[in-house]
Formats: C-alpha cells, structure tokens, sequence
C-alpha cells in the first residue's frame, strides 16, 4: 500500500501474525475462559488482606486514633503517606490514556485500558485514608458543602483537604467516565461474542447498546479527546493539590514552592512504575506478549527514567535551597533528614528513586523484562519512603526542641496498608478477569500501520488483504486436513472416555454448530471418532488437554469456549 | 404509569422516614456525641447522691462570700424589732432603685397585692384567693423594715420571696411598698 508512509524506523507494535479476529480472540480469552488455580489462589490471598484490612479499619473507627502510631506530634504519618502514595500510582493510568492520547503516542493502546484501571482502583485506596484518618468519619459529609439546619454553616475554602476532596472526587469520576467510554466498544465486543446467556445480558447492560455506527465513532473520538484534554490539566492539579497539603504549611521541610511539580513528576514516576510491574505479569498470565512488547515496556522504562531524573533534580533543588536559605530550621530538616534517626528511609528513598532509574540509561538493562519489574518495584518501594520522609521527618522535630519525637507504626496502621493492597488487587484481579484488558478497539485501528503482519507486507509491497477465491479455499483445506495426523491409540484412548459413535445406530451432529468448532476443527474431531453433541458434553478438563494434544490446534480453546456445555445445550434441542 | 410508580416510590419512602418522628418523646438523634453533658448539670438527677438531684443543701451555720444571714428570727418578735429597721439603699439612688423596685413587684407582687397595692390583684379579683389587705390598711402599719421582715419570711398565707428575690432586690421591693403605701394614703 503506497498510500500509507511510516518511518522505517519504528518497530512493530502488534508482534506476530495477528488478524483483526486474532486481536479478539487474544482479549476476550480470559473473559471467556474459566479462571484457573493460581487465580484463585492470588484471589484468595489478595482477599484475605482485603478482610484484615477492613477488619483493621472496624477497629480503628470504632475504638479511636489512638490504635495507631500517630502522637501529639507527628500527626499524620502511615495515614497520609499511603494517600499521597495511592493517588501518586493512579496517575499514570490517566496520563497513558489522556497525556499520551494528546501526543498520539500508538503505544499507549495496548497499555491505557489497565493502566485506567489501574488509576481508578488505587483512587479508590486512596479516597479510604481521608474517611478513616478523621476523628469522626461520620461526619465526613460535613465536608461538603451542603445546605443544613446550622443557619447554613459552609466550609471554609481556603484549607488544601478540602481542595483534596473537591481534586479527588473529581479525579475518580472523570477517570471512571473516561476509562468506561472507552470500554463500550470492547464490551460491546463481548457482548457479540458472548455465547452464555448471563455473559451476554451483562455485557449488553455494561456496552450501553454500543453498535459501532460511523456516527458513534465520530462522535467517540471527539469525547476521548475532548476528555483526554480535560483530563491532562486534571491530573498535574490533583497531584498539585496533594501536595500542597504540606506546600503551604509552615513547617520546614514541608513549606516549599517545588513541591507541585515534583509531586507530579514523583507521582508519574511512581504509576508507571506500578504499571510496569502489573503489566510484565500480565502480558505472561493473559498471553498479551503480542501486544505488549518489550518495547512497551522499553518505552515506559524510558518514562520512569525521565521521571525518576526530574525527581532527582528536585531533591537536589531542596537539599540547594536549604543550604541556600540560609535558615537555620530548614537546614536543620535536611540535615536531620540524612542524618536524623530516620536516616535509613532517606536512604532507601534517595537510592530507589535516584539510583535506580538511572540504570535505564543502559539499553540492555531497559529491554530486559527481568530488570524492568525488579526495578518497577524498587521504584514504589522508593517513592513510599519519599512521602514517609516528607511528612515524619518533617514533622518529628521541627521549631520547638521540646516537641520532638519519634513514630512508629503499629499493627492497625500496617493492617490498613496492607488492606488497601489486598483491595487493589482483589479489584484488579476481578478486572482482568471481566474487563477486555487491552482496548480492542484501539489496537485494531493502529494494526494495519504498526501490526508486523500488515507491516511486513506493506513492506513487501503485497496487498494487506486478498479476496479468497473459492478453488483456493478448497485445495487450501484439503491440504490441511491431509496434514493432520491422528495417533490410533491417543485417539481411541478419548473415544474410551467420551463413547464411541456407531454408524449403524446413531445419527451424526452437525458439530460446527458449537461455537469454536469450525469446518476443519469437526473434520479433525471426525478423525478422532467424535460425531455427536453427546460425545462432546462428555468432556471435561482431563478431556479437553487429551484433546489439545492430539490435535495441537489452538490449546485451551475447547475449554474457554465450553464446549461441553454448549453441546449439552444443543443435544437437548436436537 | 412508570412516573406514578417512580413517585409512588419516593412517597412512601418520606411517608416511611416521617412516621418515625415521634411528638410525644424526643427525637431520633444522629451520632450524639457532646448531646450529653459529661459533668454535673445544675438540676441533674443522679444515683449517687440521697436527694436524687445534684443539686444539694449547703451544710448549715455556713456563710458563703457575698452573703450575710438575716439578723431577725422569723416570728412576731423578730417582726417588730425589723420594723425599726432602715433600708441600707443609697438614698441619692433611690429613683433607679424604686423604678427596679417597681419592676420586681409587679412580678411577684403585684398578682396578688395588686398593682397599687390596694390588695385588689388579678387572683383576688378572679376569687382564686381571698383576704389579701391593702397597704395603707391603718392596722397592719407596714414599715419598709417589717416589709423586708415578710418578704424574707413571708407571714399566714403568704410564702417567703427570699428565693426569688436577693438582698438588693427585696429592699428595693420593701422601698416601692412604701411608696405605694404612700399614694394610697394620700
């Protein structure tokens, strides 16, 4: 295709030989597939901290603060480190989907879908430390500026939690409504796949009757932008006005001008870090290889690399600034900060967010998946103890000698910690069991300009698709169906299982009326000695690997698509 | 028919919320966490004291800062020997204090004894009560001393004012008595 020009340089962002229904069928495989052990055991796990973390939550608000570690003095610590870090990590999700959309970066699609969900389940963590690090979370409402019976009592707009609540709320609605746009032509994608009656009504409820006109496309596209656009200047402010929780106190250490931006960055760094380490597992566990490359994961290393740099010069800009300031008190945080009894977070948080993104500058380091989830998770690691060291260093000694002290943690604040990451990942993990992962949609309009199927064809100066002629067709499956070989006795040894079919008294079934089950796929089930729906419904797990084995086509597809019950299905009807 | 439902819906849920609201007992409180007092209301009831009230009798022979004892007995005797007795009121203020005196009687004073003083109050005139004299009955001699006498006291039907009224005040009512003693007679 002459009409189409991209530099030669850039690599494939589809990797094998995928068609638009490849595509498809990758993503909606673990939606329709049955979850299996390691799920449920990661589940399990993911929910148990769920439990103790809500348990440690009934607990605090029902006996009080004081089950943490917090004192007189350092009165926010574990509570408000964990906010600043849970909304840091969610904003890479709208950064991938609305920044990168901005700057028509075609890598983001095959990222932005879980990098959004991602955003919207730490939100939510994040959103649970402002409600129970309150005295009285049940008045929380108050808040809020409603009228009321106290002659109209109002909030007062000048103090930065409350900008916190208006930035935060904000933030997870628009993420969600743009995260769930986007969604509609995926589900409606599941929706017509859908085989089960349940799946099928769900996913028409959640796709809002999606059918993909030219007119809803259009329209679509404008939304996302337009979203996308709103978006940008929403995530460098939510994360501003975290930070300015402690910007516009007057504590030294907490009272600088830098805090916004570097926030921002910190944060950036932070998500792409969490992203990374979701994505490396799930590219593996959901087979997505194809479609998160390596150089995804190169390019987002490249974006913490950057990040981590900028990070990096902020902190060499404060440790300046309070040299420069020549205020006694502002020295004194820093040094105390290097050298104070908290001297080891300042360390680890000064090597994980400095030192170790560094390392990306070497090639061989960023395009290794190995290192790149290593150091993803060093990076969150890093960037916890960059707010533990901003908010308790600070706050432990800081104007009157008398008021010094130290913190430390009890179980109620770890549990919590814990409990908001068991959360995460008990919604993460239902998402990627529910949620088409990857936009579908998006992949599918950049396969024909970045997929190496179409790629290297363009290339080749060939056609990207050719009308089949029917004499072609023919020949093509004869040919195949002479390639399959069936071992005698494997094949026999199913046929022991599932029953045998006799020709003289039973009637064969039209096969290919089992979802999954093509022309070629009945020929090699024929093959085997399988005729009926009733052979079919015999098989189970067991069944469908002996299965797999003997025909070597697509593994695993028999079980995701059910074909046992849905031959049990159509046996009863026929 | 769907709007119907929908508001329905919505009514009886108000209906349902306000038919908690009781008139007869107190209403539903959200989270009353300072409603409550902690410490010692001035007619609190309480367990742990006999009288069941916090508010306790002072132990006797006691004087408290700012309190003098009244130095006549409660008894005719100690009557007529108050009936010498002066006000101890600023004489130069007595203007202020007969307008003061004035406002006092005609709350406590005033629903018998009438405001004149002629005995003619609101409850004589209803016959709620019978027999309340006029101040300027010749018989009775009221002095601005005996007056104070039955007011602290109080004398037959009448009850003591000296809850009600403190040191000052009775005087400034005494005062007022006088003066309306005074008008009649003229």
């Amino acid at each position: 295709m002459a009409s189409h020009y991209e530099a030669p340089i850039r690599k494939p962002l589809v990797i094998g030989d995928k068609d638009y229904h490849d595509v498809s069928v990758d993503i909606a495989a673990p939606i329709e597939g049955r979850a299996n052990r390691q799920w449920w055991i990661v589940f399990s796990i993911a929910l148990a901290a769920l439990l103790w973390g809500i348990g440690a939550i009934i607990y605090t608000i029902s006996t009080g603060i004081g089950t943490w570690g917090l004192n007189k003095t350092v009165n926010w610590a574990w509570d408000i480190t964990n906010f600043v870090w849970w909304v840091g990590i969610g904003h890479a999700g709208t950064l991938i989907s609305a920044v990168l959309l901005l700057f028509r970066q075609k890598w983001r699609m095959a990222i932005n879908r879980s990098a959004e969900a991602m955003t919207i389940f730490s939100v939510i963590q994040a959103g649970l430390f402002p409600i129970i690090h309150m005295g009285r979370p049940w008045l929380a409402y108050w808040v809020v500026p409603i009228p009321n019976q106290f002659g109209s009592l109002w909030v007062n707009f000048n103090s930065p939690l409350l900008w916190d609540v208006f930035a935060i709320s904000t933030y997870l609605s628009v993420s969600l409504v743009f995260w769930w746009t986007g969604l509609l032509p995926d589900f409606a994608m599941i929706r017509d796949r859908a085989v089960k009656p349940f799946q099928k009504k769900i996913y028409s409820l959640v796709s809002f009757g999606w059918t993909g006109r030219a007119k809803d496309w259009q329209r679509f596209e404008e939304v996302s932008l337009v979203l996308a656009g709103l978006a940008t200047p929403l995530v460098l402010s939510v994360h501003t006005i975290v930070s300015f929780d402690f910007a516009t106190s007057v504590i030294p250490g907490w009272h600088t001008t830098i805090f916004p931006p570097y926030f921002v960055a910190g944060a950036i760094f932070s998500g792409f870090a969490m992203v990374q380490t979701l994505l490396i597992i799930m590219r593996k566990v959901c087979n997505l290889e194809a479609y998160i490359t390596v150089q995804h994961i190169e390019l987002m290393n490249i974006i913490i690399m950057v990040t981590g740099s900028i990070v990096g010069c902020a902190y060499i800009t404060e440790l300046f600034i309070a040299w420069y300031s020549g205020v006694e008190y502002e020295q004194y945080a820093f040094l105390n900060r290097a050298t104070g009894p908290y001297w080891w977070a300042y360390l680890l948080m000064m090597s994980c967010n400095v030192v170790s993104p560094q390392v990306m500058w070497f090639k061989k380091i960023r395009t290794s998946i190995v290192i790149s989830f290593v150091i993803s998770i060093v990076v969150n690691i890093g960037m916890w103890f960059e707010r533990f060291v901003i908010i308790v260093t600070s706050l432990h000694r800081d104007y009157l000698p008398s008021s010094w002290t130290m913190f430390s943690p009890t179980f109620v604040d770890i549990g919590i910690f814990i409990g908001t990451i068991g959360f995460f990942f008990v919604l993460f993990l239902l998402y990627a069991r529910t949620f088409p992962v990857i936009a579908q949609a998006e992949v599918k309009s950049i396969l024909k300009s970045s997929g190496s199927k179409y790629k290297t064809l363009r290339d080749a100066g060939k056609p990207l698709y050719q009308m089949p002629s029917g004499k072609a067709q023919m020949k093509e499956t004869k040919a195949e169906s002479a390639s399959v070989q069936i071992p005698r006795a494997e094949a026999s040894d199913l046929l022991s299982k599932l029953g045998t079919f006799d020709p003289s008294k039973d009637k064969a079934d039209d096969l290919k009326k089992v979802k999954g089950i093509g022309p070629k796929m009945e020929k090699t089930l024929n093959q085997i000695g399988i005729y009926t729906f009733a052979q079919v419904s015999r098989m189970t797990e067991a069944e469908y690997n002996m299965l797999d084995e003997l025909t070597g086509a697509f593994p695993g597809r028999a079980q995701r698509d059910d074909w046992a019950g849905q031959a049990k299905k159509l046996n009863k009807k026929s | 028919m769907k709007n119907i439902l929908k508001i329905g819906i919505v009514f009886t849920a108000v209906l349902a919320m306000v038919s908690c609201a009781d008139k007869d007992s107190p209403n539903y409180q959200y989270m009353p966490n300072m409603y409550f007092p902690v410490g010692y209301e001035t007619y609190q009831q309480v367990d742990f004291l006999p009288s069941g009230s916090e508010a306790l009798q002072p132990a006797e022979n006691t004087i408290s800062r700012g309190w003098l004892p009244y130095e006549f007995a409660n008894d005719l005797a100690g009557k007529d020997m108050a009936r010498l007795q002066a006000s101890p009121l600023d004489s130069l203020n007595a203007e202020a204090n007969l307008a003061k005196g004035k406002e006092l009687y005609d709350i406590y004073c005033a629903i018998c004894h009438g405001a004149n003083g002629a005995g003619q109050g609101t409850l004589v005139k209803r016959e709620k009560i019978l027999g309340v004299p006029s101040y300027a009955d010749v018989a009775r001699n009221i002095t601005v001393g005996s007056t104070y006498h039955t007011i602290y006291y109080g004398l037959n039907s009448m009850g003591s004012y000296a809850g009600q009224l403190n040191f000052e005040e009775r005087w400034q009512v005494a005062e007022y008595v006088m003066k309306l003693k005074q008008d009649l007679t003229k």
